[in-house]
């Protein structure tokens, strides 16, 4: 069962061990409106343990998010994915930390990691480092970041249709977290969450 | 007669990033008829278009446009598709992460708000999309595709005529449908266009060849050559760039 964790203002630290065969699935939710501090060690410690990481935050105003996920594999023919994405409005500011640590006889491993934002104004910032510690041989290991602004030639394109300037951002920023919500294993909470993002999305654009 | 202008064009001068493209087109185009405008690349026919949708990046130096009655250039894009202009895109825009379903669904129930009209029933509007994939051969399971991520050329065109029919417009400008399409998809994609004609609507197809022509006869062939509509006339010109080429115009 999937974990989801609706981060609250203040540190979060984690540390999570995944034993042989097991799975661990956890979903970090960070709301406009909260200043955080994310800490998270995974250790994939057994033989065929797998851990998929996904988060999501959105800021707009002067929120400071800061994530480290430390990925641990210490033993062969593990799978771990991560999967960060979040959006940066006002004068907030985003720092994202992550690692992967695969240790010298973990072989077979697979590991991904992938974090992308969006900035809404020139006062956000974000910092993304992604980082790949590597001992062993046979490994198949990815990374990669991105920063970027709303599109302007898939806003031309929408307003074309009637769609307004700000529903089109809504729904650019909507689709630009969505997989990471559809994580998300419960069809009712994935909806209520959805929604509770819709609407600060939708302040969000309202102030831009 | 006067009222039966849908649009009207004077002295249009346009700039993308200070460079003039379009250096003054008059163009009035009148209720039930189908004009061409032709023209060698870089004349300009794809700016006139932009400029006509109301793309930000382009900027009107001098001139108006009338769309039934409004002062165009007054308007953003969004009132332009609501007051019934629309644009099927030479380059349609992919769309990651947002369903066909979900982009027409707030496309066609902005176009209702605009009129003062409550969203559409979940099931009416299914009813419609489904009718209108049809109209275009476009399968069911495109609903539930990102908006053009994937598709192929033919499909991309098929996507905009689909979401023409979806949205009704008076006036239809079509930028460089044919490009990248078979004839197949051609076919498609002009029947559609001619299906969805009436006598209270325009259409403005903007080509570089003759084929499109072939399929969705123009009642006005015009001649853009470097930011100017150098020449008019019924659609025998058609035939007579195929054969002379734009520089002996």
């Amino acid at each position: 069962m999937t974990e989801v964790m609706i981060v609250q203002d203040g540190q979060l630290l984690r540390s999570i061990d995944v034993q042989a065969g097991k799975r661990t699935d956890m979903v970090l939710l960070v709301m406009p409106g909260v200043s955080c501090d994310i800490k998270l060690d995974v250790r994939l410690v057994g033989e065929g343990a797998e851990a998929n990481v996904y988060g999501a935050y959105v800021c707009g105003g002067d929120e400071k998010v800061k994530i480290a996920v430390d990925m641990y594999h210490d033993v062969p023919h593990c799978n771990s994915r991560q999967l960060f994405k979040g959006i940066a409005g006002g004068v907030s500011k985003v720092d994202f930390y992550g690692k992967i640590i695969v240790a010298q006889d973990a072989q077979r491993t697979e590991a991904y990691q992938e974090n992308h934002n969006i900035l809404l104004t020139d006062g956000a910032k974000v910092d993304t480092k992604p980082q790949l510690e590597i001992y062993a041989d046979d490994v198949k290991c990815s990374h990669g970041a991105t920063i970027g602004r709303l599109n302007e030639e898939e806003q031309f394109y929408m307003r074309s249709r009637g769609i307004s300037l700000e529903d089109a951002k809504v729904l650019q920023m909507i689709s630009f977290i969505a997989p990471v919500l559809e994580n998300i294993e419960d069809h009712d909470e994935r909806e209520t969450i959805a929604a509770d993002f819709e609407n600060a999305i939708r302040n969000i654009v309202k102030q831009l | 007669m006067a009222n039966d202008i849908l649009l009207k064009i004077e002295g249009l001068r346009a700039s993308v990033e200070d460079k003039e493209i379009l250096k003054g087109v008059d163009l009035t185009i009148r209720k039930g008829e189908i004009h061409a405008v032709m023209g060698p690349n870089g004349a300009g026919k794809s700016t006139l278009s932009a400029v006509l949708a109301g793309k930000p990046q382009f900027t009107v130096t001098a001139g108006t446009i009338e769309f039934m009655g409004q002062d165009l250039l007054a308007m953003s894009p969004e009132e332009r598709a609501w007051a019934g202009i629309f644009l099927s895109f030479q380059y349609p825009v992919e769309i990651p992460g947002v369903t066909i379903t979900n982009f027409m669904k707030t496309a066609v129930n902005a176009h209702r708000a605009g009129k003062g009209l409550e969203p559409l029933k979940a099931g009416d509007f299914l009813k419609l999309m489904r009718e209108k994939m049809a109209f275009v051969q476009m399968k069911p399971e495109f609903a539930k595709r990102e908006v053009n991520v994937g598709f192929s050329g033919g499909e991309k065109k098929r996507n905009e005529i689909f979401q023409m029919a979806m949205l009704d417009p008076t006036l239809a400008i079509l930028d460089e449908t044919d490009s990248g399409l078979d004839v197949d998809a051609l076919r498609i994609v002009a029947n559609g266009v001619n299906a969805l004609h009436t006598p209270e609507k325009a259409a403005i197809v903007i080509t570089h060849y003759q084929r499109l022509l072939d399929y969705i006869v123009p009642d006005v062939v015009h001649v853009l050559k470097d930011g100017r509509i150098v020449k008019t006339a019924g659609k025998e010109l058609v035939a007579e760039i195929e054969e002379k080429g734009y520089d002996n115009l």
